[in-house]
């Protein structure tokens, strides 16, 4: 039977989409760093936000790869929308998704798919960022359901959610086995948000630190079963740090595509730059890691779609992908010498914005520990 | 169908290589393959000398058209007038009508047009067939068709030419469809070729990166639609014709669908994407004054007007009509930059341009690297003379 | 209101370079991608399918790998795809295309309304709208930019760009209309449905010559009229040429070596010569 390749038909109607919507807008988005609400609202309605749920509820039917392969397009146009997507298609809905009552998937989880509401994550406190077990947010059960108190930071999308899924502790002595996440839609009274924060790079992600003082949610809004909340964040870490590395690898990508035009285009001394073998010799090197941080990538997304256990796959992934983004950007100025310091030119965006990869999805030097003990040590 | 190589017979010429119009032949190592793409049109069999292409294609048999004689133009009109494409097709038929020792015959149809005939005679028509009726006052699809394909029956033309118009356009594949005839569209160049005495069509493909030569060999007429300017007009005030006026028959079915109401537009602003022709300014136009220039040309050759970062930034023109490296990248048939130094970052946004007419002061600016075409000059002299000479052209 | 929609596959780029020493087309690198006005064919056709319910069929003609539009296609709103698939098809001109277009949405039979693309950036003849038409005998609408829904009387009305215009043509039912880009802005397709449109059992067909009734000699090369005897690069490369001169022989210089080009001024054509023969 001839039919077509789902991820050879995805990624070339991403491409369209990144080509024309996203590259043409992406420096004067960056420039004004406002969240990209039109572009948002366009994925939604291309249900690229469903990707990784079933069909049969409300998804796309799609998987990991497919996700990453959207995530990765994305990323290739502005990594501050592909981002906030991945936000909006995993962690922001996945706990809503699996744990949420009927009622609350039909106001909240559905319309999100849609890219009508803007989902969440909040995970990190001030005092507890890689070390979770730290995390202090309460959550304390009352008559029909729970009051939360506390604070979290680096909440991405946080300024402009309509839903977050809150990890609170419901136990302190429990520590881990303490933890749950809860859902809070942003018109719980009590629930405030700081002003957004002034980042250095993905600057049309939303962040601000969201503070809980005295939010009571009913019982059906805790997530999953009591204790398990930590478990079932580990169940899409895995994910999550693919889906990171996917993002490095678009990264990669744009940084990559643009150098070689630049390099074609340049002439100095009467011929293009890139016929010097010193330019030549960082586009090798940029593309030998963009190769490698594709097949890192993409088998630790089959792995997680095949259901085995691969987060030292995924980790490793994203700790290269990511590394490999900064040597691209980095060697990516140095191909476009002074114009790279220009803010008209793209190179400083990437340069900026793979920062926000080094500590989305977990810090390199908790990947490198990591790594190193899987490794055997 | 197939087309296959017998290796042993092979030599590695690679005549066929060279014959083949749809680059399915490939030599891997000494010896010829087919590659998919192969059509099994059999151009190659021909070329080859060893006789190792073989195919199990049927000969076609190419039938007698002796009869089908004459060099048709379909004479469109538009506000009331002969339109100056169908006058460049009358030159060309002049042409094609000599090789092949033929006459020139015009079809003049409509409701009270007869006396754009004498026009139609003085541009190279000997016969105009004429063909009116209220119902054909107005163009539409349907009723034309069925007059012309009623004049094609009885009258067998061996060459019947329209323009590439929309009307053109519009009625030229649905009458090849009705007469059974084969039909190249927008063709450039119209020959007859010498041993077969048949029309040789050229014609660009792929946005004018490729050219290809089509032959209409086996029915009548040879039809093509010719693209407007391309051909010469030539007024022959000695040519004499004359008239037939042909008896028409519109049936009701045809004119079922009804044209309600024709509505003429003055144009926006031709986008810079979609613009055939661009005229750009950059640093030389000095101010926004310059700019009103470019402006009156644009509106003569219907293009647009695009600019550089820096009449961008100097508030000369919309940020929307910048070309660039952080602007548009354009692609028009003609690109005509004007004061524009041309700079690697604006080059980027241009350099796909088909051809590119660069007027600058400066004979070392970078601009004139890239141009087909470069006038050293002022263009406060030189854009109003071109406005000048292009007006008194029409 | 059923609609079939006519798709083709086309080259992603007009950028195709021939070989200057064989003529060859030289194809590496380049991505094929559904023709852009039949975009805009499909997408009219899928809102015309929202506002008065229906079904939208896309028909396409082509290799294997053309499948990828056809489930884009699907993707895009479309309930069904088809593609007519068989070598027996190759090597086409309009007239063959036609023909074999014709017998599978002859096959189809439950239609109200075709709709095709205005051209295709390959080829650029504008010719299988018409011709497609005509075989089907039904009413044709080129350069349709605007639609809108059916009437009770079974017509339809369509705005029609013309030069230096537009016309209003109601036009009766079914019927074929080429549509321009004007036409709409197309939306991009749905994940969910370029998923689905890959499974196994998607509502994909492939049809061979044997399926549309199609008899040696009706279809593909040997079913043409006109054939391809050559192809080769238009002349060319960027030389540059300065012109030199006073102002007013620069100028006409210029103009002469534009004609040469072909390259016609489009307002300098725009005029139109009568009776008195104005000055041409």
């Amino acid at each position: 039977m001839i039919r077509s390749n789902a991820q050879n038909l995805i990624r070339e109607s991403m491409a369209r989409f990144v080509d024309n919507e996203v590259v043409p807008k992406a420096h004067e988005l960056d420039a004004t760093g406002e969240f990209p609400r039109e572009l948002f609202e366009e994925l939604g309605r291309m249900g690229v936000f469903a990707i990784r749920y079933p069909k049969a509820k409300g998804g796309a039917g799609g998987n990991c790869v497919l996700f990453c392969t959207v995530c990765e397009e994305l990323a290739r146009g502005l990594m501050s929308l592909a981002a906030t997507s991945a936000m909006q298609a995993l962690m922001g809905t996945n706990f809503l998704f699996r744990y949420g009552s009927e009622e609350l998937k039909e106001k909240f989880f559905h319309p999100a798919m849609r890219g009508e509401k803007v989902a969440c994550f909040c995970l990190t406190e001030p005092e507890a960022g890689s070390d979770l077990g730290n995390a202090s947010t309460q959550a304390v059960p009352t008559a029909g359901g729970f009051i939360i108190n506390g604070m979290k930071t680096w909440v991405t999308n946080g300024p402009v959610a309509d839903f977050y899924t809150v990890l609170c502790q419901t136990n302190p002595e429990k520590k881990f086995k303490g933890l749950n996440f809860f859902f809070v839609p942003a018109d719980t009274p009590g629930l405030s948000r700081g002003k957004p924060f002034d980042l250095l790079g993905t600057r049309n992600t939303k962040i601000c630190e969201i503070a809980f003082k005295d939010c009571f949610v009913p019982l059906d809004h805790l997530l999953g079963a009591e204790g398990q909340g930590m478990t079932n964040l580990l169940s899409i870490l895995a994910e999550i740090r693919t889906m990171t590395a996917a993002l490095a690898v678009g990264l990669q990508r744009a940084a990559l595509n643009d150098s070689i035009r630049y390099a074609r285009e340049r002439a100095q001394f009467g011929k293009t730059i890139g016929e010097y073998q010193l330019i030549q010799a960082k586009i090798a090197n940029m593309a030998v890691d963009l190769e490698a941080s594709r097949l890192l990538t993409y088998k630790a997304a089959r792995m997680v779609d095949d259901k085995l256990p691969c987060l030292a796959e995924a980790s490793m992934a994203k700790y290269f992908a990511t590394e490999a983004a900064c040597r691209a950007a980095d060697l990516s100025t140095r191909i476009f010498g002074a114009y790279a310091y220009s803010m008209e030119y793209s190179p400083q965006r990437y340069y900026r914005d793979t920062r926000f990869l080094l500590y989305g999805g977990g810090t390199h030097e908790i990947l490198q520990t990591n790594i190193a003990k899987w490794a055997g040590l | 169908m197939t087309v296959w190589v017998e290796a042993d017979l092979c030599n590695g010429c690679k005549r066929c290589l060279r014959g083949c119009p749809y680059g399915a032949l490939e030599f891997s190592g000494e010896k010829a393959s087919v590659l998919d793409r192969c059509t099994s049109c059999g151009a190659c069999i021909e070329l080859c000398r060893q006789g190792a292409l073989k195919s199990d294609i049927l000969p076609r048999t190419v039938p007698d058209f002796s009869d089908w004689k004459g060099i048709w133009v379909f004479a469109e009109r538009r506000d009331g007038q002969l339109s100056h494409g169908t006058l460049e097709l009358l030159g060309k038929a002049r042409q094609l009508a000599e090789v092949l020792d033929q006459e020139v015959c015009a079809l003049l149809v409509g409701h009270g047009v007869s006396h754009l005939a004498q026009t139609l005679i003085r541009y190279g028509a000997r016969t105009v067939y004429l063909a009116e009726h209220e119902e054909l006052a107005h163009y539409r699809t349907l009723p034309y068709t069925d007059v012309l394909e009623g004049m094609i029956e009885k009258y067998r033309p061996g060459v019947f030419l329209m323009s590439a118009s929309h009307l053109g356009r519009d009625l030229a594949p649905r009458v090849s469809r009705r007469v059974g005839a084969g039909l190249t569209a927008d063709c450039t160049e119209l020959e007859v070729d010498p041993d077969e005495k048949i029309l040789l069509q050229t014609r660009p493909a792929f946005g004018g990166n490729v050219m290809a030569t089509i032959v209409s060999r086996y029915s009548r007429p040879q039809m093509a639609t010719v693209r407007p300017g391309v051909m010469e007009a030539v007024e022959r005030p000695e040519n004499a014709g004359r008239v037939v006026t042909v008896p028409v028959w519109v049936s009701e079915r045809s004119c079922a669908a009804k044209l309600l109401e024709t509505v003429r537009e003055k144009k926006d602003a031709v986008k810079l994407c979609e613009a055939k022709v661009i005229v750009a300014g950059g640093r030389g136009l000095g101010d926004a004054g310059g700019f009103r220039l470019l402006e009156e040309l644009a509106e003569i050759v219907d293009g647009a007007v695009a600019g550089t970062r820096v009449a961008v930034e100097e508030g000369w023109i919309p940020a929307d009509r910048q070309v660039g490296q952080t602007g548009q990248s354009v692609r028009p048939e003609l690109y005509i930059a004007c004061g524009i130094s041309g700079a690697i970052q604006h080059r980027a946004g241009m350099l796909n341009s088909r051809y590119v007419l660069a007027i600058n002061k400066d004979p070392r600016a970078p601009i004139f690297q890239v141009a087909d075409w470069g006038i050293r000059g002022d263009l406060r002299e030189v854009i109003p003379e071109l406005v000048r000479q292009l007006k008194r052209g029409l | 209101m059923d609609i079939v929609v006519l798709i083709k596959q086309v080259p992603d780029s007009t950028e195709v370079k021939l070989d200057p020493k064989t003529g060859h087309l030289l194809r590496e690198g380049i991505g094929s991608i559904m023709n852009p006005d039949d975009r805009h064919a499909l997408e009219a056709a899928v809102r015309l399918k929202e506002a008065q319910g229906g079904k939208v069929v896309a028909l396409s003609m082509g290799p294997a790998q053309a499948v990828d539009i056809v489930s884009e296609a699907i993707g895009m709103g479309a309930d069904e795809g088809i593609l007519l698939s068989d070598s027996a098809f190759a090597g086409a001109d309009t007239w063959a295309t036609s023909s074999t277009l014709g017998k599978a949405i002859e096959k189809i039979a439950k239609y109200d309304l075709v709709l095709c693309g205005r051209q295709a950036i390959d080829g650029d003849t504008a010719q299988i709208g018409p011709q497609v038409a005509e075989y089907l005998g039904l009413p044709q609408v080129t350069y349709a930019c605007d639609i809108e829904a059916a009437r009770d009387d079974g017509t339809i009305m369509v705005k029609k760009r013309g030069e230096g215009g537009y016309e209003m043509v109601q036009c009766p039912l079914p019927a074929v209309l080429t549509v321009i880009a004007e036409m709409n802005r197309t939306r991009y397709p749905a994940i969910g449905r370029l998923i689905d449109a890959c499974a196994e059992r998607a509502p994909v067909q492939i049809w061979n010559a044997a399926d549309i009734g199609a008899k040696t000699g009706e279809v593909g090369l040997a079913g043409s009229l006109t054939h391809v005897i050559r192809t080769f690069a238009p002349k060319g490369g960027r030389r540059t040429e300065m012109l030199e001169g006073d102002t007013g022989t620069v100028v006409r210089t210029l103009l002469e070596k534009l004609q040469e080009k072909h390259l016609v001024l489009p307002g300098a054509q725009a005029g139109a010569v009568g009776q008195e023969g104005k000055k041409s």
